[in-house]
């Protein structure tokens, strides 16, 4: 204990007014005032032109003793998200292996295939937003891309319910569009 | 005790403001004369993000015994010295001969040091992989220096980094306080509310004890998370393979009485479900332990309970 | 060494004319108040806030913390099946998902444009494009779903615990290679 309630007075002896300590000194704080890593406020830098998001120089949460802190727990951004996923995964799956079998899907399936599509695809990019977007970093785009996402569900969902009722349905257009080649090549 | 914790936080706030007391203790005045980047040029290079300046635009330190039947190999190793804090890192080349050293890249680095570069800075203790201190990528895979062997076709020169995607305290010494504050997280340790039944210890099954093996044998090295790119973008909130296993060597044990606030712990989309099962961990893990299956087990488990 | 360090800082506090209380608690030197500091800096480079011992060295170190570099990562990790698949598997679902939206949001907007984006009419504007490109861009949409559809099937499996060491994600992953390039190839001549 003795010794180190000294330290801070050996510190100072270190800092002892030589020019050739002042000098560096000085220098040093001219060097924070210029670096952007003591005004880390915005979340996109642009002193990096190869990277979107660098990483931002190191801080410690807390003491370095302490241990890291977990979100407060929601089961429907854990678990039950999880299972949600692998459950429209496991139903998206005959239902794009039917069509090779069966030749196409009936109005129903293929209108329950494009609803299973969609969900999964607004699962697979609130993956990429969350993992490439902390939240803690850049709140702002996050909620954007979040908010875009849940839009372009109803945007798309519209879309396809149009052409579910319009036109011949996903499987049966991706079918003669496919088809459409080859059939030529035979005329 | 609560009155230091509380003045340290204040501190950690304060961060920002102007200090004097910037020159560190590992910071002698002198090396910081020594820094010849302009100024200009800081705020660059000041940026965490730094690749290394390549080995061609470097010297190259060669074997100081020469030797006409030497087997020289080439070794460029990732250099960083926080004594010159604007300078940029660097990759160091160094030739050796390999019949004057060891088998393991651990020997070759521990040569260099004593014999050719004392600055070079790394971690080692065992040297028989026990001890996790010497983790870092070795010619692009995350690995114990002192259980890879220098491969020997001396044509094929081998590159040294600390473990990717870490703060770099020096050379190849990585920061691993984020490591150990999400390890202390998870709990490590026995918990239990209920005394042993025989008053004495806790008395586990032969099938029960089994199921920790391939967990326990964990030595906490970080090759895995630092392997995993999820750990790289996110390692602030996810946990990352090493600490999942953990977590699950405790979740798996029949002793530990805590299991469902265990995993409670986990009901949020960042701590473990970050994972994308992408599988570097285990193809990585020096040990030949499996965190991705820990991984799997703890979601499979979620999902069913 | 020590100690002499000791000595030569108290002369130079005496020199400094320091209150003889502060040589009795050295810890509390650094504790001096924010208004007094400032007539009594005796060097430049003096600390000049309240600061405790610990504080003190926490600062240092987080000031340490804030010029470290990151360590490289992607650009010299060696390529592995097992994060160049995940990536593909990425951005194949990203693709489709993305030609799924964007066809479904044009659809929509599609009469306000004045264009044609009815089945019919799309095979048509197919039937018109040269073989070569037909053939290319079948066997490019045919592998992007095929091996979308092989690497779920794996992650599916491997989410049940099973088939997730080493040997059996190697040769997977090389399955899926070539299944989804088979299988593509295949799909173009349907």
């Amino acid at each position: 204990m003795a010794t180190s309630a000294l330290r801070p007075a050996l510190r100072q002896a270190f800092a002892a007014p030589t020019a050739r300590s002042v000098l560096p000194a000085l220098r040093y704080q001219s060097l924070a005032q210029r670096s952007p890593i003591l005004t880390q406020s915005s979340g996109f830098q642009t002193s990096s032109r190869r990277q979107i998001l660098p990483p931002l120089p190191q801080k410690i949460q807390g003491t370095v003793n302490d241990a890291a802190v977990h979100p407060e727990p929601h089961p429907q951004h854990g678990s039950y998200h999880w299972s949600m996923e692998r459950l429209v995964s496991i139903g998206i799956l005959p239902l794009t292996v039917a069509p090779f079998a069966a030749g196409s899907l009936s109005p129903l399936l293929d209108g329950a295939f494009i609803s299973l599509l969609i969900v999964h695809t607004y699962m697979g990019f609130g993956n990429i937003i969350t993992d490439y977007l902390p939240k803690w970093r850049v709140p702002r785009w996050r909620m954007f891309f979040d908010y875009a996402n849940l839009l372009a569900v109803f945007v798309v969902g519209w879309g396809w319910y149009e052409f579910e009722t319009n036109d011949v349905g996903l499987t049966e257009a991706v079918k003669r569009i496919w088809r459409a080649s080859s059939e030529k090549k035979s005329i | 005790m609560a009155l230091r914790i509380a003045s340290r936080r204040l501190a950690l706030a304060q961060q920002c403001a102007p200090k004097m007391l910037r020159r560190g203790m590992a910071t002698p005045a002198s090396a910081i004369e020594h820094t010849k980047e302009p100024l200009s040029a800081t705020s660059e290079s000041l940026s965490a993000s730094r690749p290394p300046i390549p080995e061609s635009k470097t010297t190259t330190v060669k074997e100081p015994h020469f030797d006409p039947q030497a087997k020289t190999k080439t070794f460029h190793i990732y250099r960083w010295n926080p004594d010159e804090p604007t300078s940029k890192p660097k990759m160091q080349s160094y030739t050796l001969d390999l019949n004057k050293t060891g088998p393991m890249m651990l020997d070759a680095l521990i040569r260099i040091k004593n014999e050719v570069d004392p600055t070079l800075t790394f971690r080692r203790s065992c040297r028989e992989g026990i001890c996790g201190s010497c983790a870092m990528n070795i010619d692009g895979v995350n690995t114990l220096a002192c259980l890879c062997r220098i491969p020997t076709e001396t044509t094929k020169e081998s590159r040294i980094y600390p473990l990717p995607h870490t703060y770099v305290v020096k050379d190849l010494v990585p920061d691993l306080t984020q490591f150990y504050k999400q390890y202390k997280s998870i709990k490590p340790y026995l918990q239990r509310d209920t005394p042993p039944e025989d008053g004495r210890e806790n008395r586990q099954s032969k099938a029960d004890r089994r199921k920790l093996d391939g967990l326990y044998e964990c030595i906490l090295c970080a090759c895995c998370s630092t392997s995993c790119p999820s750990y790289w973008w996110n390692s602030e909130e996810y946990l990352g393979p090493a600490v999942l296993l953990q977590s699950y060597r405790w979740i798996a044990d029949s002793r530990d009485e805590r299991t469902a606030e265990r995993k409670d712990m986990f009901q949020n989309s960042m701590s473990l479900y970050r994972c994308h099962t992408i599988l570097n961990c285990s193809r990585t893990c020096p040990k030949g332990l499996n965190p991705a299956l820990a991984i799997a087990e703890i979601k499979k488990s979620m999902a069913v309970a | 060494m020590l100690s002499q360090r000791v000595a030569q800082q108290t002369l130079r506090r005496m020199a400094a004319q320091q209150p003889a209380h502060r040589f009795v608690a050295p810890a509390a030197v650094l504790r001096t108040s924010n208004a007094i500091a400032g007539q009594r800096r005796w060097a430049a480079s003096h600390p000049v806030e309240k600061m405790s011992e610990g504080e003190a060295i926490n600062k240092v170190l987080n000031q340490q913390r804030l010029r470290r570099p990151v360590s490289p990562h992607l650009a010299i990790y060696q390529p592995q099946i097992t994060w160049y698949l995940s990536i593909l598997h990425r951005i194949t679902g990203s693709l489709l998902s993305g030609g799924f939206y964007v066809f479904g949001a044009l659809y929509l907007i599609a009469p306000a444009l004045g264009w044609h984006l009815e089945s019919a009419s799309l095979a048509a504007g197919f039937a018109a494009w040269p073989v070569i490109l037909q053939f290319l861009s079948k066997f490019m949409v045919g592998w992007t779903f095929t091996f979308k559809t092989f690497q779920g099937v794996r992650h599916l499996i491997w989410d049940t615990a099973s088939m997730i060491t080493n040997p059996q994600v190697n040769k997977s992953g090389w399955f899926v290679v070539g299944a989804s390039a088979v299988s593509a190839l295949a799909l173009c001549f349907l």
